[in-house]
């Protein structure tokens, strides 16, 4: 019992239950993910499945437009929520404490609610759900991702230097280009990670939005790995997805500080 | 000049209304209740000569996932019965019975009976519609509404103004043109705050129609049957939908076991990585921001397979360890800056007074540590009750369903459960006020800082 609490009272002891959880539940199932990618049914080693995303030119059609889609979705959030997270920043009462909360507000709700709720407009309007409605959706659901670590940086910016740029002589288009925009990568750079990686691994959205005419990847993924038959050829699909989402999240270390991500929650 | 622009915006709200009054479409998706799922929708007017019906469905093959659809003109060509059940689809035309398949099916219909009937064309379908739906309103006036407050609202504008340049012809000119210079510097004001607002609006829109519909007892969104406030009554007296009731609870049973040991948990581990060496606090650092990197999907992958291989029956549990595996590593971040301002030497001193580590842990570090505790627990109490892709994958098929697995296979089936739509606008009210009561607070102790 003494050796027991001798061993914990040195609190480097105290993270390992959380170390042995970590792996338990994080490294190993993302091991077994790459297992069942490199075995067949019977749990015998083989590179079939492999085999068969490089000839199965649906499965790879799909990835290459849920990329795509994804893509244009971040163009969209970033040309949409660049400005609105400067004008927030800029303004200098009160209000873009207020105006930032309620640009945030509709993260906190259930996203499959607010994309419902997004089907129900468009049917109320008669507009007829489609790429056009999925683009909305998508926009709708992760424009606040975008909008807030660029809101974030722009506002811990040091104005002094914007003062300096147009003290020497900057126009304000000028001072905007070299010196705002540069400043704000970081801000930008997590934001297209934010929302680039759950645009390209969206499922659920996609189906509903389109009244199940496009599929995206992620309801590709889930519709294998789901039928027990086709669970392997499913861990492949995740394996690129994960592929996928390994490179932005290197994009985003490489672009950003690092210190800024995570700064949504 | 500005009052015809004013009169020009007018001009165009009015015409604007008007044309979507003339787009308005019956399309409606049949079936709205459980037993009669449906997937078919009528895109074009039903008052017109034409109605394609297009079902949907879709089947997985074993080297492709397709989705197929299929048009039935209906006006001229009489279609027997049409009918689904189920996750099944069947139709049946002249040609003879053509059934498909959706995938993941389970169960047939008992008779065919049981399934939607549509004969003879146009009079009883629309018959159908009537019994199944009620007449949907014409929803025009809900447009002349909106017109209306656009164009009352800004003619409000437009006259103030006119009022305001008549009393300024009496300044001078110099004081005329200072005025002029300021309100163009204005303009930009405006113009990007106007930005801002309608931005707002477009993302509040289909929030703001859900909070509306809850307030009549209309079983389909946007079909308003008066206020009401039956459905709030039926949410809070148990008398909605079984599953929802059930969905709710479990929500809030997994949040709670969630949240609260991935708080331990996760507080534990702070404590443990910020008294380690740099080397090994990196690389626990990395696998902490693991889960918080990969998304949704991979994590409920990798969990559902990791299940499988262990053979592993998935319910309540599973469900709880997956969501402590997302929810812990915000707990360390937000605890971790709390342990980085406290005095490491309080936890020594209090051992080297006799005190066990647990007492040490309770009275001297627990203290200080749970502003970042608390602002743990409450996003893992946010991030839990929000997942919908870790809970979809690891839930198992014995039925456990959360509020987002419900609401997904609601909106499946082709409805929302109608009071879905009151706890929607409770949830939303719950949060606004909880973001105004930080804000506020946090307001305060600026202000509080900057005058010291």
């Amino acid at each position: 019992m003494s050796k027991i609490l001798q061993i914990f009272s040195s609190r480097r002891t105290w993270a390992w239950p959380y170390v042995v959880f970590l792996v338990l539940f994080v490294v190993l199932p993302l091991i077994i993910v790459g297992v069942y990618a490199l075995t067949d049914i019977n749990g015998d080693f083989t590179l079939r499945n492999f085999a068969k995303f490089f000839s199965h030119s649906a499965a790879i059609q799909t990835f290459l437009y849920s990329v795509m889609i994804a893509v244009i979705n971040t163009v969209i959030c970033l040309l949409i929520g660049y400005p609105a997270a400067y004008i927030m920043a800029q303004a200098e009462f009160k209000t873009p404490a207020v105006m930032a909360m309620l640009f945030i507000l509709p993260m906190w709700i259930n996203f499959l609610l607010r994309t419902v709720a997004t089907v129900e407009l468009f049917n109320m309007c008669g507009l007829p759900l489609g790429e056009g409605a999925l683009l909305f959706g998508l926009c709708y659901d992760y424009l606040p991702f975008m909008i807030y670590p660029i809101y974030n940086t722009l506002q811990k910016m040091d104005n002094s230097l914007v003062e300096a740029a147009q003290d020497l002589g900057a126009s304000r288009w000028q001072s905007f280009w070299k010196v705002i925009v540069p400043l704000s990568m970081p801000g930008v750079y997590s934001g297209i990670v934010m929302v680039f990686m759950p645009t390209v691994s969206t499922f659920a959205i996609a189906e509903l939005l389109t009244h199940n005419n496009i599929k995206l990847f992620g309801s590709l993924i889930q519709d294998y790995i789901t039928t027990t038959d086709l669970l392997n050829y499913g861990a492949v699909l995740s394996l690129v997805l994960l592929i996928i989402i390994g490179l932005t999240s290197f994009f985003g270390d490489h672009g950003g500080s690092g210190e800024e991500k995570g700064g949504v929650v | 000049m500005r009052r015809f622009l004013a009169i020009g915006y007018w001009l165009l709200a009015v015409s604007l209304s008007a044309l979507a009054q003339s787009n308005v479409n019956y399309s409606v998706r049949v079936g709205e209740t459980k037993e009669n799922t449906v997937l078919a929708e009528f895109p074009e007017s039903y008052e017109g000569k034409k109605v394609n019906i297009r079902i949907q469905t879709v089947a997985l093959t074993e080297d492709r996932a397709q989705t197929d659809s299929l048009d039935f003109v209906f006006a001229d060509e009489e279609i027997e019965a049409l009918g689904t059940w189920g996750e099944q689809v069947f139709a049946y035309t002249d040609e003879g019975e053509t059934e498909w398949t959706v995938w993941r099916s389970k169960k047939e219909p008992k008779n065919r009976n049981q399934a939607v009937k549509v004969k003879n064309g146009r009079d009883s379908f629309e018959q159908y519609l009537q019994e199944t739906l009620g007449t949907r309103a014409n929803r025009g006036w809900i447009w002349w509404i909106f017109a209306g407050v656009i164009g009352i609202g800004v003619l409000i504008k437009s006259i103030l103004t006119i009022r305001k340049r008549r009393a300024e012809k009496l300044l001078s000119s110099v004081e005329q043109e200072t005025l002029h210079r300021m309100r163009m510097g204005n303009r930009r004001h405006y113009i990007s705050q106007a930005y801002l607002w309608i931005l707002l609006l477009v993302l509040y829109a289909p929030i703001a129609l859900i909070v509306i519909y809850s307030f009549t007892d209309s079983k389909i969104l946007g079909n308003w049957t008066g206020f009401s406030l039956e459905l709030y009554a039926n949410l809070f007296t148990g008398h909605a939908d079984a599953g929802l009731n059930s969905a709710i609870l479990n929500t809030v049973i997994i949040a709670l076991i969630a949240a609260v040991s991935s708080t331990i948990l996760g507080t534990l581990a702070a404590i443990g990585i910020y008294n380690m060496r740099a080397r090994h606090r990196k690389a626990i650092s990395f696998l902490n921001s693991v889960p918080m990197i990969n998304p949704d999907i991979i994590t409920g992958i990798s969990l559902f397979l990791l299940f499988v291989a262990l053979g592993v029956s998935q319910g309540l549990a599973t469900v709880c360890i997956a969501h402590v595996v997302f929810c812990t590593p915000y707990v360390v971040l937000s605890v971790l800056p709390r342990l980085s301002r406290m005095n490491p030497n309080t936890y020594e001193a209090a051992l080297d007074l006799g005190a066990t580590p647990f007492q040490a842990l309770r009275k001297v570090m627990l203290p200080e540590l749970w502003p970042g505790m608390l602002s743990g627990f409450i996003l893992a109490l946010t991030l839990s009750v929000d997942d919908f892709g870790v809970t979809f994958f690891t839930k198992g098929s014995g039925g456990l369903e959360t509020l987002s697995t419900f609401i997904y296979s609601d909106a499946r089936k082709g409805g929302l459960t109608p009071e879905l739509r009151p706890l929607f606008t409770i949830i939303l009210l719950v949060m606004l006020t909880a973001l105004i009561v930080i804000n506020v607070r946090s307001n305060k102790k600026a202000k509080k800082e900057q005058k010291q």
